[in-house]
Formats: structure tokens, sequence, C-alpha cells
């Protein structure tokens, strides 16, 4: 029983984390982790999310 | 032993389709349930992605699992990311998944159920699905390159052109076809108005929050905004029942005008995190949450399709739009069968955050396949309703009448039985004043929505609360194309307008940005104006013009696939990509023709028609100045359908020049692809 709760509880917390990064809410975390892999200068949340809007809304990206 | 277990399911699921698609098409006498088009479709799917994808992947474009892709060779974190494919695939459904699907079926369902729901099955598995995979992998392979610029490199510069207008020409059409579509929903409904325009304050609301108080916590804030959203559907009903606050939302087709370019305007000038990005987060859940409702309703309540097979309407004279079957039923239906726009997606977002070449199939043949079953679905919501009460709410008052008798007494004497108080007892039961004289897709949609939602939970007493739910989800989500689009829109004329004077080009340039802002929204403002004031609705108008764009596109992004398959050697396999293309020029083609010149339906003839109306002195002076205009506006549209016909036809001559210089070997096959680099991820990595 506890097995299955264990997979259960595994299958929601994989499912939450592909939730987050579908919907963007972990898009800075990742951008944190390519940055650190190559050693490049952060920069913070609050700018990483006004850029990276700023970028995604300059192209198609929604269409008919 | 697992071999023939396989051939003997993969026999069974083909077996059971075939016998759903014939049911379909042969069933005349009795209701039909929806439940074998929902089997028909699936089955079809699922054959042809195990089998053709499966051909297409092996054979035709030779996808290599150990090749790096575009996101591992470039992975910065932000445009360049390795994204599991599940999560790719939903970014990607999410993006090519739009208003198209739903109105397209919703208006060709006027020729019966049967022609729609053939294309959108057959024309996805061998012509959308096919478009947006191959270009999806041309992309990849050209580092993550648009389709403009592998035309311009594949095709020649005419062709790179060619692909640049026709972008512009779609956004324009569509950006004004699906502002008119809201505008028709919402026009005179309190309800409706309040709950979409709360969402602007909602949206702000959600942007401050993502901008300032929690950076980036997307799922926060849109949890809060669905909350605020679902609280907004409920209170429009108070909103309507006072009648100080009906008044002040009761605004009418011009008004609703006025605010959506008002709208598109300052969505494209303000910052984008303020209003756009926000906007466009909670309309990808609510889409998804009731394209995946809509799925389950239908499922549990199985519902009869009362729409026959084939309508009268087959000869072209439909009230809803006018066209004959073919080339219009293609046209019509658009993006649930192949649209031109999806090339774009596939060459821009996808291709850079794809982990491996191996995904390309299930993103890019499997999410088109998903969208067309959302077109299926659309399909079964309109076909489940009364065919009187189909054409009662999407027929033009120039056409049936403007009292429910004359509205019935019309639509009864097509041969679909509607009674006056049906029309009545149904706007009272979905909280509505009237539904007659609302043409674009919208509410006829909503209102199937809302049957086969209340017939899950609720029953009639949430009919109102349903139908309004569904009228939410599609303006809100059409306003969210309306408002990317004219960005993307503004961008494209700074682009171009930089070529000609350099700091126009500047897209953080203030008074760049507003010129250019103010000029695209002209472009589609024009066209809303105009089939608001259309006495046949102006969706009969637009939506065909908005079509031949689409698959003008998509025409243009076939060309570019062939060609690339030409010069990869490929040419046994040409006619995969080759066949969807002649089909579409000649349905294109066909269209523009008829559409230009066509006696019944042409614009040319009936600009004609009118101006001999005007020399003959039989028309009153209060009535000159709309029958001028409606002339300007037909000869307009006629200039626009010539325009995207020739189009066409540049495109085939310079196609076919190229493509009989690679046969000659006149001139070197050169594929402009990045060099292989192989990957480092080990095979079975995580989001294999």
């Amino acid at each position: 029983m506890s097995k299955v709760l264990q997979e259960i509880a595994r299958a929601a917390k994989v499912s939450f984390r592909r939730l987050r990064e579908w919907c963007g809410d972990a898009a800075y975390e990742r951008y944190e982790r390519a940055a650190l892999r190559k050693k490049a200068r952060l920069v913070t949340p609050e700018q990483f999310y006004v850029e990276q809007v700023d970028r995604k809304y300059s192209r198609p990206n929604r269409c008919c | 032993m697992k071999k023939i277990v396989s051939a003997i399911v993969w026999a069974i699921i083909a077996a059971l389709g075939a016998g759903a698609l014939g049911a379909i098409a042969v069933h005349r006498s009795e209701k039909i349930s929806a439940t074998w088009f929902v089997l028909a479709a699936v089955c079809f799917y699922l054959v042809a992605y195990r089998f053709y994808s499966a051909f297409l992947a092996a054979k035709v474009v030779a996808l290599d699992d150990t090749r790096a892709t575009p996101a591992e060779r470039n992975d910065d974190g932000r445009d360049f990311v390795p994204t599991n494919k599940w999560v790719l695939f939903g970014h990607h459904f999410a993006a090519i998944a739009g208003p198209g699907p739903l109105v397209g079926p919703t208006l060709a369902a006027q020729f019966g159920y049967l022609p729609g729901t053939l294309w959108l099955i057959a024309g996805a598995a061998f012509a959308g699905c096919v478009q947006d995979f191959v270009i999806l992998f041309c992309s990849i392979r050209r580092n993550g390159k648009s389709l403009g610029e592998m035309a311009r490199e594949e095709v020649g510069k005419r062709g790179g052109f060619i692909a640049q207008l026709a972008v512009l020409a779609i956004l324009v059409i569509l950006l004004g076809v699906v502002a008119l579509v809201v505008v028709n929903a919402l026009k005179t409904s309190p309800w409706a108005t309040f709950t979409l325009a709360m969402t602007i304050p909602i949206a702000l609301l959600m942007g401050v929050y993502l901008r300032f108080l929690r950076p980036g916590r997307v799922l926060e804030a849109s949890v809060m905004g669905l909350a605020l959203v679902l609280f907004v559907v409920v209170a429009g009903q108070w909103v309507a029942e006072s009648a100080a606050w009906a008044k002040i939302f009761t605004l009418s087709g011009m008004a609703l005008t006025v605010w959506i370019i008002a709208y598109g305007f300052a969505a494209s000038a303000l910052p984008v995190w303020l209003l756009l990005a926000p906007r466009d987060y909670l309309s990808a859940f609510i889409k998804a949450g009731a394209i995946f409702s809509l799925a389950a309703g239908i499922l549990i309540v199985r519902p009869e399709i009362q729409m026959p097979a084939l309508t009268r309407f087959i000869d072209g004279s439909g009230p809803v739009f006018a066209g004959k079957i073919f080339p219009f039923c293609f046209i019509t239906i658009a993006c649930g069968a192949i649209s031109g726009f999806h090339s774009l997606i596939s060459s821009g977002t996808t291709p850079k955050m794809i982990q491996r070449e191996g995904h390309a199939r299930m993103i890019g043949y499997g999410a088109m396949l998903m969208e067309s079953f959302v077109g299926v679905m659309a399909m079964v919501a309109a076909c489940a309703m009364q065919p009187g009460v189909y054409f009662a709410i999407n027929s033009p008052s120039g056409v049936v009448g403007t009292t429910p008798e004359a509205v019935a007494t019309t639509i009864s004497g097509w041969g679909y039985h509607l009674e006056p108080q049906t029309m009545i007892n149904m706007a009272h039961t979905v909280g509505e004043q009237t539904l007659f004289n609302r043409a674009g897709g919208a509410p006829s949609l909503a209102v199937g929505m809302a049957q086969i939602f209340s017939n899950t939970i609720g029953g009639e007493r949430l009919m109102s609360i349903w139908y309004h739910f569904a009228i939410m989800f599609e303006a809100l989500f059409i306003l969210t194309v309306l408002d990317a689009g004219t960005r993307v829109g503004r961008f494209m004329v700074q682009e171009m307008g930089g070529r000609v004077w350099k700091p126009f080009g500047r897209t953080s340039w203030t008074p760049s940005a507003v010129i250019a802002s103010a000029l695209i929204v002209s472009g589609w403002g024009y066209f809303l104006y105009q089939g608001v004031t259309d006495p046949s609705g102006g969706i009969s108008l637009l939506w065909p013009l908005f079509g031949i764009a689409n698959q003008l596109l998509a025409a243009v992004a076939l060309v570019v696939a062939t060609t690339i398959l030409l010069k990869m050697g490929k040419l046994r396999w040409i006619w995969v990509t080759l066949a969807p293309t002649v089909w579409l020029i000649v349905v294109t083609m066909t269209a523009s023709w008829q559409k230009i010149f066509d006696e019944k339906f042409g614009f040319l003839p009936a600009a004609k028609a009118i101006a001999n109306q005007i020399a003959a002195g039989k028309v009153s002076a209060e009535r000159l100045g709309a029958l001028q205009r409606n002339i300007f506006n037909l000869r307009l549209d006629a200039a626009i359908a010539a325009l995207l016909a020739l189009m066409i036809a540049v495109l085939i001559v310079e196609a076919l020049i190229r493509w009989a210089a690679i046969l000659t070997k006149r001139s070197e096959a050169v594929l402009h692809e990045t060099p292989y680099v192989a990957t480092q991820w080990a095979v079975g990595a995580e989001g294999d």
C-alpha cells in the first residue's frame, strides 16, 4: 500500500514539475542552471521575467 | 509473438475506425450519436500516427537522434532551452490551438456534419500534420530558423518575400475577423461584456504581481487570476439583472468595435508584462481546461447529432457564408485541418526547445492531430443543436429577418423546422436578450458547449453560467490572439520600416512603436468596421478571405518543405509534401477566383449589382452613403483576393523554376543545414 502511495506521490511531484515548466513558472530556475553552467552573469528574477516576456511576444507565438 | 499481437491490435483499431467512419458517412435516416465521431477520429489518428508519421520520420526526413539539436548546442536558458518532450508538446499545442479550429468547423457545419468532419480528420493526417512536422524538422536542422529565412535561403528571395507578405496579410485579416467574432458574441449582452471587460483589470493585477511582488511566479498568479475570472463569470449575472449596471455594459456592435480597437492599440503599445503576458497565461489555462472539459463532456453525454450529413447549402446559397462546398468547406475549416500559421510556430520557439530530433514526430505531427480533434469536437457541439437553432444564431438579419417570427418562417422554409418560441426560450435559458444575428460561430459553439456541460453538471439551472463561461473562454483567447498578433504585426511593420529609415526599426523607440501599432491596428480595425457595418454580417465576407490567406501561407510552407526534400535527394518521397501543396494551390486559386468573379457570391458582381441599383435611382438618399461604402469594401476585398492569388501564382512559378534547376542539375542543390554535431546526451535521458 505504501509503495502505491509512494508511486502516486512521485507521479504527482513529476506532474507538478512539468506543469511549472509548461506554464513558465520554472523559467528562472532553468535559466539560473544554464547561466551557472556557463559561468555567465546572472540577472535578477525581475529583469529575467521582463526580458523573457518581451522576447516571447515579439514573434508569432500564438496561432489562429 | 509480440509482432502478431501488435498486428492484431492495430488491425482491430483500423477496422473500428473504418467502421465508425463508414457509419457517419452512410448514415442518413436516424440521428447518429457523437460517439461515432470520437471513435472514427481517435482510431484514424492512432493509425495515422503509428504508421504514416513513423514512415515520414524514418524514410522521408530520417530523424537522427545522434545529432545535437539547436537546444543542446546553444543552451542559454533563455531562447534555446532543452525541454522535456511532454512539456514541449503542451507548449506547442497551446501555441497552435487558437480560435480557428473552433470557429472554422462551426461555420462549416452549414454544409452538414459530413464534409467538414471528413476533411478535419483526413486533412490533418495527410496535410496539416505533415506540414507542421516537416517544417519543424527543417527548422531544427537550420538552428531554429524561421519560415521566412528558410524560404529565402532554400527557394529564393521572392519566396521569402511572399512568406513575409502572406504573414502580414493573414495577421491583418485574421485579427479583423476574430475581433468581429468577439463583437458578434458580446453585442447587447451585458453579462458577456462585463465578464470580458473584467478580465482586463484581472490581467493588470496579475501583471503587477508577476513583475513586482513575485517575479515570474506564473502558477500563483494564474491560480489567483482563474479564481477571479470564475467569480466574474458568476457576477456577470448580477450585472445583467441590475438595470443600472446592465445599461452600462449593454453595448452596440459599433461601440464594441471602438473599445476593441482601443484595447488592441493599448495592448500593443503598453509594456508586455503589464497586460499581454498575464492575459496569455490566464488564457492558456482556461483554454486547456475548457478543451479537456468539452472532450470529457462529449464522452459522458454522447449527444445526438441533429444536423443532417449534407444540407441544401452545399450549392453555395448558405446564409452563414456564401460559397459552394468545393472549395469553401476546405477554406472555412482552415486551422483544424491545415494552417499556414502553424509553420511559424514550427519554425519559431519549438525547434529551439526540442531535446532530440526524434521528439519532432510527437510534437510536430501529434500536436496537430490533437488540434484536429478540437475541430471535430467543435463540429460535434455545433451539429448537436437543432439545425434551425444553428441557422437562427448564425444567419445575418439581412438574410433571415429581424423578428422571431420572420426568422422562424425563413428557416422553416429551408426545411429546418423552427418555432419562434424556441429561440426566445433558448435566449432566456442562457441569460441573453436575444441569440439572433450572432454570426461568427462563437455564440452557437457556446450554446452547444453549454448544452453538453449542463447535461453533465447542473442541468438547465446552470445553462446560463455555462454559456457565459464558454463565451468568456472563446472571447478571452480570441483577445489574446488579437493583442499578441497586433504586437507581432507592429514588430513586422517596424522591421520593414527600418529598411527604409533605420530609426523606425528600433522596436524600443516610442514614436516608432506608436506609429507601427497605429498602422497595424488601423489595418485590422478597418476590416472589423467593414464587418460590423456589412449588411450580410461581415463573417461571410471576411472568414473566406482569412481562409485563403491562411491556406496560402500553408502552400508557401509546403513549397519550402518540398524544395528541401528535393535538395535532400528524396525525390521518391516528394509526394508527401507535393500532393498537399497541389491541393492547396487548387483550393486557394479556385476560392480566390470565385470570391472575385462568381455571379452568385463574388465581390465584383455584388458591387456591380449595388452600383446598378444606385444608377437606376432605386436607392433612397439616406441609404446611399452606406451602399457606396459597401461598394468600396467589396472592391477592396476583391483586390485583396486578387493579390493573394497573384502571390500564389508567383510562388508556383518560383518553385517550378527552382525544382527544374535542381532536377536537371543546372543548379547545385545546396542545403543550408547546420553541420552535424553529435549529441552529448545518452539515449534514455530525462525527457526521452
